[in-house]
């Protein structure tokens, strides 16, 4: 009985958070268990728990406290546990902008990404590239390339969004990476194409007849990943942008009004309408697939049709007319955002015979 | 018109955000450095958001610039942000992700109190979901595979067991309760 009134009390105090109450200094403090050997995982995962938590909340930690704080965490690549482990590589992650000589994990990092265990490869590559400076990358670089075209998708991924990452550091790091990421493009994981897509893109983007044999090497085969023919879509519409004849690609968009994911479908949609041309032609059949969707169950889908058709009823009132019915039916949508984007678009392409409805 | 053609980019996600049931932050990740850059901006950004959010139930609503998608259960909101001019229905994939992760991670339990419970898994989730504003990964299942470690440590036959033992125990609760009437 006494327990359950306890419960009830908890609950009235705000379920009581363990994490509540946590004093920085006080929680550093106890980050010193770290250095006990043998490491006892579940303490201290509970402890680097909190320290995360903290961080997380905003808290301020001076560099000297993140740096023994850093120091102390690197005590716990001792232990094998993998989730202490996996969140050791979240540690690093958030403390390596605020702690000094953060390369001295450098190789325990080396170490995982090369390892056998699939769930620390992943993880450790994108810890390592976090760390990573101008001067180190040449060291990592094989690695790196290896990872890239590893047959573990996470791994894979894992490699090519850290490349991109790297860009900040070293600008041509992806365009090194290239012929690795083109391998992964081949990938049968939807994520793993998506992501080399975008190393390649980056890779490319300044050379305007490398992303036009790209693109169109990618239009004849249409990626599998839904994701990865947004990113397509997005890039034949900055080619059209600067090219003169793009019938083609034109053609390619129009073809993913038909796409099986609504996401892609939506993008192409939203494509034709912003290429800002003046050929009614063109966006008619966008147009009427955003019709289609105002009338659809999900709230984001309504949401993100009615905001494009706003949009083109600036330019095109008379071609938005014909979802004047569908708009009207959205003035009363329970999503506020809805209904005042459906009332300023009926406002640009309204008739007299509507207000009376 | 030109401006709304936005430079082909993985970076899409500017941030996701689980909050309780008073607004305040349980965990919250942003991914651009322009938006935000204090925690203060932050939390009231956060603030704001809840109190437009939390009695409508309508899933997507744009707020400061950006376009966020929500889903709450119980005492429990999760937020991802996108700009703009963001594919809504690519952020709504990122939040649908991150929603059915934590739930299978809490076995379908979700609220305030398991997420605490579980906080470093979680923390480990929203890791997997999304590397620095890139998609990473948008199957729940895969997230939940590449963390939740910890299930393994159980045997399936223990597992049915104590989850049978919950089963029994909150029986008995309800059993209490209606005696106590």
């Amino acid at each position: 009985m006494n327990a359950f009134k306890r419960d009830k009390k908890e609950e009235e105090d705000g379920g009581g958070n363990p994490f509540q109450n946590l004093e920085k200094t006080t929680v550093l403090q106890e980050a010193r268990t770290f250095n006990d050997t043998p490491v006892n995982p579940r303490k201290c995962a509970h402890i680097l728990t909190k320290i995360l938590y903290l961080l997380n909340q905003g808290e301020q930690l001076g560099t000297m406290e993140a740096t023994e704080a850093f120091f102390a965490m690197t005590k716990l690549f001792q232990s094998r546990d993998v989730v202490l482990r996996r969140l050791v590589y979240l540690g690093i992650k958030e403390l390596s902008s605020l702690a000094e000589d953060v390369i001295i994990v450098t190789s325990s990092l080396t170490k995982d990404m090369t390892g056998k265990e699939d769930l620390y490869r992943a993880a450790a590559i994108r810890a390592l590239c976090t760390i990573t400076d101008s001067g180190m990358l040449a060291a990592i670089e094989r690695y790196m390339k290896q990872a890239i075209v590893d047959r573990s998708p996470a791994v894979s991924s894992a490699a090519l969004v850290s490349s991109l990452h790297l860009t900040k550091v070293s600008g041509d790091v992806a365009r090194r990476w290239a012929n690795e990421a083109q391998e992964a493009l081949n990938s049968n994981n939807v994520m793993v194409q998506y992501h080399a897509l975008g190393v390649l893109y980056q890779a490319r983007k300044a050379d305007k007849h490398a992303v036009i044999k790209l693109v169109a090497k990618l239009m004849r085969t249409s990626p599998k990943s839904p994701y990865a023919a947004c990113m397509l879509i997005r890039m034949a519409c900055k080619l059209l942008d600067e090219v003169d004849k793009g019938e083609e690609l034109l053609g390619f968009i129009e073809t993913c009004l038909r796409h099986k994911s609504e996401m892609v479908v939506y993008e192409a949609a939203h494509a034709l309408i912003n290429l800002g041309r003046n050929c009614t032609k063109e966006i008619t059949p966008a147009i009427s697939v955003l019709q289609l969707f105002c009338g659809s169950q999900k709230p984001a889908l309504r949401f993100a049709a009615v905001r494009t058709l706003n949009k083109v009823a600036m330019s095109h009132p008379t071609a938005v007319t014909a979802c004047n019915l569908d708009l009207e039916n959205l003035i009363t949508d329970s999503n506020r955002s809805i209904a005042t984007l459906a009332i300023t678009t009926l406002l640009k392409t309204g008739a007299e015979s509507s207000v009376d409805r | 018109m030109d401006g709304q053609l936005a430079e082909p980019t993985l970076y899409t996600v500017k941030g996701m955000a689980i909050l309780d049931n008073d607004g305040n932050r349980i965990l919250a990740k942003y991914y651009d450095k322009n938006i935000f850059p204090t925690s203060k901006e932050q939390k009231t950004f956060e603030k704001n958001l809840f109190n437009k959010t939390h009695r409508a139930n309508a899933e997507i609503i744009m707020l400061d610039g950006l376009t966020c998608v929500y889903r709450s259960n119980v005492d429990l909101f999760f937020y991802v942000m996108g700009s703009s001019h963001e594919n809504e229905l690519i952020l709504m994939s990122v939040l649908n992700c991150l929603y059915d992760s934590v739930s299978q991670i809490l076995r379908k339990n979700v609220e305030r109190k398991a997420v605490l419970d579980s906080l470093d898994i979680v923390m480990l989730a929203m890791d997997e979901i999304c590397d620095g504003g890139i998609i990473l990964d948008a199957d729940a299942s895969s997230v939940v595979q590449r963390v939740a470690l910890r299930t393994d440590d159980i045997p399936l036959g223990e597992q049915t067991v104590a989850q049978s033992l919950i089963v029994l125990q909150s029986a008995k609760e309800q059993l209490k309760w209606s005696l106590l009437k």
